[in-house]
């Protein structure tokens, strides 16, 4: 035995690692930045419908409506009981995402190509804003490019 | 006599150092982001679905708008609250402070972050707010049907 130990002491150095165990903390901390990458995978990514307005310098007295293209769809949305109907030159329907989409997008095949066209959504002062959207959705499907939000009429 | 020749034993222990360095810097990151998006969008606000929207990928120069519906229903003394940044701003001041913002940052880009149930009746300022500002591009914030 106590050859050995005098063997040893002589030869061979034994490393000894005096720094703290990293290995627990590599552990946790590979677990907190997985939980973070998976929770931001989670969160649906953000969906935009993108609207240029007419920017109006000096108040909403000074909008040309004679700028915009002659040929216009005024989308008039108004709440009947707990429903919102679309009301155009021959259709009206609660069926926003459907028939207002249809018709709105025969519309535009019927216009010829290259004619400029204006869109008005005017909604009444108590239409949800997901039925606002949904009709600009719909204008979106139908190739409309120039789409304008009216303000609800005075009450 | 066998172990005079063994050469020292050497630590044979991979560095993790520098990994512990990268992760730490990720999870800073994260965290960060994290807060940030908390800031930026507040919370109790149901987006609409829209069938039709698309990506942005670019996300600079944004100014979100959230309109978060009050708790006891909408009447004329229960407007949304319009809160920027966490900070409410009242509608009689959003057309100045956009114009503001407009022009600290021309190229500023407005994200409406309404709840689906607001009557148009408190949204329609808002739009009218940024016409006024000069702020042409706006996006309203939706989400995929389903």
């Amino acid at each position: 035995m106590a050859r050995s130990t005098k063997h040893k002491s002589r030869g061979m150095h034994s490393a000894h690692h005096v720094g703290p165990n990293m290995t627990p903390m590599v552990d946790v901390v590979m677990v907190i930045l997985i939980f973070f990458m998976l929770g931001s995978s989670f969160v649906s990514p953000d969906w935009y419908l993108t609207n240029n307005t007419p920017a109006i310098k000096g108040g909403l007295s000074n909008v040309k409506t004679n700028a915009m293209p002659p040929t216009r769809i005024n989308i008039k949305l108004r709440v009947r009981g707990t429903r919102t109907i679309a009301i155009l030159p021959g259709l009206q329907t609660a069926d926003l995402s459907g028939e207002l989409a249809t018709f709105l997008t025969n519309k535009h095949k019927a216009l010829s190509k290259g004619v400029p066209v204006q869109v008005f959504i005017s909604p009444s002062n108590g239409v949800p804003y997901k039925d606002v959207i949904t009709a600009y959705s719909d204008c979106i499907q139908a190739r409309f490019k120039q789409v304008a939000f009216r303000p609800p009429p005075a009450q | 006599m066998k172990i005079r020749g063994i050469k020292p034993m050497q630590d044979t222990h991979v560095n993790v150092t520098p990994l512990i360095d990268i992760i730490m810097c990720l999870i800073i990151f994260f965290l960060l982001v994290g807060h940030i998006a908390k800031a930026a969008s507040v919370k109790g606000i149901k987006i609409p679905t829209a069938k039709n929207g698309k990506d942005l990928r670019d996300k600079s120069n944004q100014l979100i708008i959230n309109l978060v519906p009050p708790t006891g229903g909408y009447s004329n003394d229960t407007a949304p609250a319009i809160l920027i940044w966490n900070n409410r701003i009242p509608e009689s001041q959003l057309a100045a402070y956009l114009r503001k913002q407009k022009g600290d940052n021309p190229k500023i880009k407005v994200v409406l972050r309404a709840d689906r149930s607001i009557p148009y009746r408190f949204v329609a300022p808002v739009l009218i707010s940024c016409a006024q500002a000069g702020i042409a591009s706006i996006h309203f914030m939706t989400r995929r049907p389903g």
